[in-house]
């Protein structure tokens, strides 16, 4: 290890520092009465930390490469950094009026939600399968603690245990499938993968390697943990999962498959597709369904997963570049979604029942509209960022000859637009139930503008985002 | 790039919608008044287009183009041409008109019944003025997005259903279109400067379509527009939209979204797909026949007046898509003219019924009678714009309808034929309209309708004017279409032209669809080269 190497892992360093320094002046703040300290300090050191991550995460290292050809810091890493850092601070931003509220002990929250987006980083940036599954690890042991975070809450220590057994469950099929994956090639390093010749024992360690992120990533059939513990997690507690796990998870995907295993397309290729079309299906489907908002947007979250994949699936530039850009808008709009469910509260509980909505427009007319804005584009409607994602995908799928899956993609999607316009007409429809309260709140506000205006300018000028990841392709040719 | 007076069109009731929103949600009239004002600016902006633009050349005019996603070929590219120049301007006409008929029918949420009308008339306009494939989707679907809150939140009793019922089936047909779009942007990457989204850059070189493709690609296209439209047997999502919405937005519904639809089909499917459009011509004729008297029998027999006009909405639209189909310059020009027509007339129709529904809260003709006593002014209206729905000598119906006949009669007699009979069955329908309506005995339970209020008198003066300004001297709508419609059925007679030479002489299959092979990225941001 040399300082070159500790330069690349700069925006990693900085959050971990950043997480060290909350929990010590979180600790410091408590002091010997433990009483949770009162000030929103620790939420501006998180930020702070997030945005000097955000600053060195545009300077990119003279050398990508570092620990020995174990870590890469690319275009590619900088995209899926760019999206967890964005989860990150608009998790924060977000979660400071819930934690005052339900009185959740902040810092020990903001260092963990700080930790987790290390580890997607860490997935995004492997090019050896255990940095990955290092990466995997650091994101979702903070992840399972923050669904069991609200201790007072049965429903929030069972979604957490659930999390918690399910995950391990799948993190031992991923360590399986590396060890596998070993044993047929010798190796580890992702480059040295892929010219390895394929047996079948490669074939099983790969399987069981995409149940692993799969299973992160809520990918049909691994995803019957999702509903649960979205619903039972805390609120921004969920918020924030639902998009950093998918950012680790897909930052491990575009690793693994069509830049480690490009030789092997056909073999993966038709498997991932079926798990798409499952996916989408069963994730739109079952999202008619619910009238609990966390659960709704817990089977989105299994659809978003699904449209995801087709840019897996679909081999070459387009797929890459169409996961990299649908990260980074789904990380702003479903992040937006949440926020402003954030700001409702039902006597002293989370607001999180479709009704709960009602009459949103005469009281908070700017986060009605908000949520509306992301719904559509959470629909992959224009003019949003949400719908250049999708034609960046569909693209994907057609370029590799994916027509099938591509029509899958866009039927599912007119599915998806009855329950997403449910709730946007339900926020601007009937009367205020009295039992709902909106708080108000600047922190939560700031983040909505930001999540909204990002939706909308990856929407109407897609250009520039575009153009990076665009690079982040090219350079991984 | 300079911001041209289209792009402006565009941003004029964005802005305007911004500004409204600004507006306190208590101050009713101000935020009308902003309204009003803002697509006034619009109408006058559009107006001024319309006097400016040159006659006799297919080109684009006001042409306006910029970079928007090089790395995918996108252009932000917008221009009129005489497909589009005119009902640019019915738009930014029926708008102001739909805004000050909303005073009495919608009261409650003003403000963003305000804003979702501008986002609306923003979406409509840029789907008549973009001229690259995406662009075109991006203002196609977005206008349905106001659309559907228009209904689900402003609309009747059973507005939940229909407006969802509206949005799913247009989606459906429109999401196919978007696999299309990207489909035909694989194909164009062996034209020079790579792969792109720009209509006119597509256009300027044979595609060249192996095998089944055009022909599934011209059906995801046509089946979009064809749901907008709408064409038998995709109509079924139209009398539920219709008669929910509220009357003013149905104006909109009926007047532009559906013309949104036969503009798609002269914009893109018979350019982009001219060997797939001559072959499903006969077969588009077809069902455009059905459609006529179909939907003119059902609204014969129906009660319900919206559900009525809508049926009868639907026939007549069947006349646009029969003059579109028959490839014939006389009867495309007549589609033209009748795509404007209907949407006067039967914006007007709308407001009509709307303004009954307003005073005495009763939907069905049948709970009427007699009024033409009692509301002299307002039934004298009724005529006029009936005449003019019935294609009557001196209004701009005849002119619009005949045109489409005459040269249908020349591509497809039978067609043309049986479709006259559309004529006999739309008197049956609003004749009998009016008689139910407007004549019989007055019913006592009447007697304290109110005739036109001077507001009133200034929606349909406009209208009324235009329908015999069109009736009596069309000239000038029919000069600025006449190049365009001609540029387009000639791209059509030489692309069979080429067919039948290629038929002597098969060529190499050298321009086959190979999207893998020819990947966009090969030539990284080439698409806007030019």
């Amino acid at each position: 290890m040399s300082w070159t190497d500790l330069g690349a892992i700069a925006p990693e360093l900085t959050l971990t520092v950043t997480a060290f320094i909350v929990l010590l002046y979180d600790a410091l703040a408590t002091g010997p009465s433990l009483e949770a300290p009162r000030g929103r300090g620790t939420v501006w050191v998180s930020l702070l930390g997030v945005c000097v991550a955000l600053a060195l995460n545009a300077f990119p290292p003279a050398d990508p490469v570092a620990f020995g050809g174990m870590y890469i810091r690319d275009h590619l890493t900088q995209v899926v950094t760019l999206a967890a850092l964005l989860a990150a601070g608009l998790g924060v931003l977000l979660s400071s009026v819930y934690l005052e509220r339900f009185r959740l002990p902040a810092g020990e929250y903001y260092a963990l939600l700080l930790f987790s987006a290390v580890g997607a980083i860490l997935m995004g940036a492997s090019r050896n399968l255990v940095v990955l599954f290092l990466g995997l690890e650091i994101l979702s042991f903070p992840l399972y603690t923050l669904s069991a975070f609200a201790t007072r809450s049965r429903r929030s220590q069972e979604a957490g245990l659930k999390y918690l057994l399910l995950g391990a469950f799948a993190t031992a099929f991923f360590v399986y499938g590396i060890a596998l994956m070993y044993g047929a090639t010798g190796t580890l390093d992702l480059l040295r993968l892929a010219q390895a010749p394929f047996t079948p024992l490669l074939g099983v360690g790969i399987a069981l390697l995409t149940i692993g992120l799969g299973f992160e990533a809520a990918l049909v059939p691994f995803h019957a943990w999702a509903p649960d513990v979205y619903e039972g997690a805390p609120m921004p507690a969920t918020a924030f999962m639902s998009v950093v796990a998918k950012i680790g998870a897909f930052g491990g995907f575009l690793r693994v498959f069509p830049l480690a295993l490009p030789s092997l397309a056909n073999e993966w290729g038709a498997v991932l597709v079926a798990v798409a079309i499952a996916t989408m299906i069963w994730g739109n489907v079952a999202a008619l369904l619910q009238t609990n908002l966390k659960r709704l947007l817990a089977y989105s979250g299994i659809a978003h997963a699904g449209y995801l994949l087709i840019g897996i699936a679909s081999p070459g530039p387009a797929g890459t570049l169409g996961v990299l850009y649908y990260l980074v808008v789904y990380t702003v709009m479903n992040l937006g979604a949440f926020g402003v469910l954030m700001l409702l509260e039902r006597r002293g509980e989370e607001a999180d029942e479709l009704e709960d909505l009602a009459g949103l427009s005469t009281r908070a007319p700017w986060a009605a509209g908000i949520l509306a804005l992301c719904m559509v584009s959470l629909a992959g409607l224009p003019p949003t960022g949400g719908f250049i994602a999708k034609l960046y995908l569909f693209r994907a799928a057609l370029e590799g000859r994916h027509t099938a899956l591509a029509i899958v993609a866009v039927l599912t999607s007119v599915v998806s637009v009855y329950y997403y316009l449910r709730v946007a007409v339900a926020a601007f429809s009937g009367t205020v139930p009295d039992a709902v309260a909106v708080r108000r709140s600047g922190m939560v506000g700031v983040a909505l503008v930001l999540a909204a205006a990002g939706v909308l300018w990856l929407g109407i000028l897609p250009s520039t985002l575009t153009a990076f990841v665009q690079q982040a392709v090219q350079a991984l040719r | 790039m300079t911001w041209g007076p289209l792009s402006l069109l565009v941003a004029l009731p964005l802005l305007g919608a911004v500004a409204v929103a600004a507006i306190d949600a208590r101050a009713e009239r101000g935020l009308r008044a902003v309204g009003l004002a803002v697509m006034l600016l619009v109408f006058l902006l559009a107006a001024g287009i319309w006097l400016r633009f040159v006659p006799g050349t297919p080109a684009l005019q006001f042409e306006e183009r910029a970079a928007w996603v090089p790395a995918a070929g996108m252009t932000y590219h917008l221009g009129v041409d005489g497909l589009s120049v005119s009902l640019v301007a019915l738009v930014a006409f029926l708008f102001p008109i739909a805004l000050a008929a909303s005073g009495e029918q919608v009261r409650d949420r003003v403000k963003p019944f305000v804003v979702t009308l501008l986002l609306l008339e923003a979406g409509l306009l840029g789907t008549f003025l973009a001229q690259d494939l995406v662009l075109f989707y991006v203002f196609w679907e977005a206008m349905l997005i106001p659309m559907y809150f228009l209904i689900a939140l402003w609309g009747g009793p059973g507005r939940g259903p229909a407006a969802i019922k509206f949005f799913l089936y247009t989606m459906a047909g429109s999401v196919l279109m978007l696999l299309a779009i990207i489909a035909v942007y694989l194909q164009s990457g062996h034209l020079p400067g790579g792969p792109t989204f720009d209509l006119p850059s597509l256009l300027a070189h044979p595609l060249g379509f192996a095998g089944s493709a055009e022909t599934l690609l011209f059906l995801a296209f046509a089946v979009a527009f064809a749901i907008k439209m709408p064409v038998w047997p995709l109509h079924t999502w139209l009398p539920n939209a219709y008669a929910e919405a509220p009357p003013v937005v149905t104006v909109l519904l009926a007047g532009l979204m559906a013309k949104a639809g036969a503009y798609g089909l002269l914009r893109f499917c018979l350019p982009l797909f001219p060997e797939a459009s001559r072959a499903f011509g006969p077969l588009l004729s077809g069902l455009a026949v059905v459609g006529i008297l179909y939907g003119g029998a059902i609204a014969w027999a129906q009660r319900d007046m919206r559900r009525l006009l809508a049926y009868g909405s639907m026939s007549h639209m069947g006349f646009i898509l029969l003059g579109i189909f028959a490839l014939d310059a006389t009867a495309v020009q007549g589609s033209l003219i009748q795509m404007i027509n209907h949407g006067v007339t039967t914006g007007a129709l709308f407001i009509i019924a709307g303004l009954l529904l307003d005073r005495t809260g009763r939907a069905r003709t049948d709970e009427y009678g007699g009024i033409a006593a009692l509301v002299p002014a307002l039934s004298a209206v009724t005529l006029i714009v009936v005449m003019s729905s019935l294609a009557l000598p001196a209004t701009n119906g005849f002119i619009g309808e005949f045109l489409i006949l005459l040269g249908t009669f020349q591509a497809r007699p039978a067609a043309a034929v049986v479709a006259t009979l559309g004529i006999v069955v739309a008197v049956a329908y609003l004749l009998g309209f009016v008689g139910r309506v407007f004549h019989g005995p007055v019913r006592e339970d009447l007697r304290g309708l109110s005739d036109l209020r001077p507001q009133e008198y200034a929606l349909f003066v406009p209208l009324v004017l235009v329908i015999f300004w069109t009736g009596l001297y069309p000239q000038p709508l029919l000069d600025r279409s006449a190049a365009t419609v001609n540029a387009v059925l000639g791209r059509i007679s030489a692309a069979a032209q080429r067919r039948d030479a290629a038929a002597v002489t098969p060529p190499a299959d050298g321009a086959a669809y190979r999207p893998a092979a020819a990947g966009p990225h090969a030539r990284g941001s080439a698409g806007t080269g030019r």
